[in-house]
């Protein structure tokens, strides 16, 4: 799959039309990342105002590659205190780390248009392999829509160090989840 | 002692309901202040959670007593002049309204500033209003006030307890004690 990948964006760089790819851009307009800390177990509804996904099917629609970049510093949890609090140090260190990134080109298939992806998520300095599920949609020729929920563990990215590390009070386990809308790219020939 | 009230005597469960009360506020005001002077940690957040639990005690605890009060009857007005008379009305009118107005005010302003709220660690309830940063400013804003408000109706609330008491040698605040 990597190799067919490789070959394929090789013969993109090269300027052949390879028709067998489709490429995929997430529409910002009509797409959510939404995440949830917990407080004292109950949810705290959140979301990433920017962010931007790209996927690429291979000719059977099977995922090849799935790049989500995120605008940490567009996370909106409802209110201004709490974004301000959720960027400093302790917390996401906005400053430094203004930017998250997810890549997979891994893939499994668990059937019923859902799919595990295994990549990489870094995010406030730290590289972790995680894995998402999702399910995909393709709507149209030209739109389709990405769906997914997991949790994630804000203590492997040290979000949350300190005093708040405990995850006594803000728990640990964060959910996260997302509804993306995509359109295919125009081929770039 | 009665369980009820009478024209002369407030009886006993009017008398605990107003003193617990009292510890209450007592508790209350110095938990709000200290928690709005920390800076964001676990501990300002705990001290939260027992200025918000506080505050729906006397909330819980306002209720019985207006259900109370509108149930029976109440010690007569004591014989003085109009204008103190209106005075101590006022004030009492003032402060039911002030135990109504501040956890009201409190409990919007968690609401709006997306944070959920666990009485005693134990009781969820419910947000009254969406996340919206004018709107919680506004209801901060309120419940700043009517503390102050409530500040200055206890002083005279207290100092005209202790005139009757001390000044006047009535029995106003006997009878509101044991």
């Amino acid at each position: 799959m990597k190799t067919i990948s490789y070959a394929a964006a090789l013969l993109c760089l090269l300027g052949f039309p390879v028709a067998s790819a489709t490429d995929w851009q997430s529409d910002p307009a009509n797409s959510h990342l939404n995440f949830a800390p917990s407080y004292e177990g109950m949810p705290i509804n959140g979301a990433f105002k920017e962010f931007s996904t790209s996927y690429q099917t291979d000719s059977q629609g099977q995922p090849n590659r799935l790049i989500v970049n995120i605008a940490i510093t567009s996370a909106d949890m409802g209110n201004s205190d709490l974004n301000e609090a959720i960027g400093a140090i302790d917390w996401f260190n906005i400053s430094d780390f203004p930017e998250a990134q997810f890549i997979s080109e891994e893939f499994s298939d668990s059937g019923k248009e859902t799919f595990l992806a295994r990549g990489t998520l870094q995010l406030k300095g730290f590289k972790k392999i995680v894995t998402v599920p999702f399910r995909w949609q393709v709507l149209s020729d030209s739109s389709a829509s990405m769906t997914g929920e997991l949790v994630l563990s804000r203590s492997d990215f040290s979000i949350g160090s300190g005093e708040w590390a405990s995850g006594e009070q803000i728990g640990v386990a964060v959910k996260v989840w997302f509804d993306v809308a995509f359109t295919t790219k125009k081929p770039n020939l | 002692m009665d369980m009820s009230n009478t024209s002369e005597q407030w009886g006993w469960l009017s008398k605990i309901l107003h003193w617990l009360t009292a510890v209450l506020i007592f508790i209350q005001i110095p938990l709000g202040f200290y928690a709005e002077s920390l800076k964001l940690s676990p501990l300002k957040m705990d001290i939260f959670v027992w200025h918000k639990s506080v505050g729906m005690l006397v909330f819980l605890l306002l209720i019985l007593r207006l259900l109370w009060r509108i149930k029976g009857t109440i010690p007569d007005t004591v014989n003085a002049s109009r204008i103190p008379q209106y005075l101590a009305q006022g004030a009492h009118y003032l402060l039911y309204g002030l135990m109504i107005l501040l956890p009201i005010s409190g409990w919007i302003t968690s609401s709006a500033a997306n944070i959920p709220i666990k009485l005693f660690w134990l009781i969820p309830l419910p947000a009254l209003v969406g996340p919206d940063d004018a709107v919680k400013s506004l209801a901060a804003e309120v419940h700043e006030i009517s503390v102050c408000v409530l500040l200055a109706v206890l002083v005279l609330h207290i100092g005209a307890a202790l005139r009757h008491h001390l000044l006047l040698r009535d029995n106003i605040l006997k009878r509101m004690w044991f």
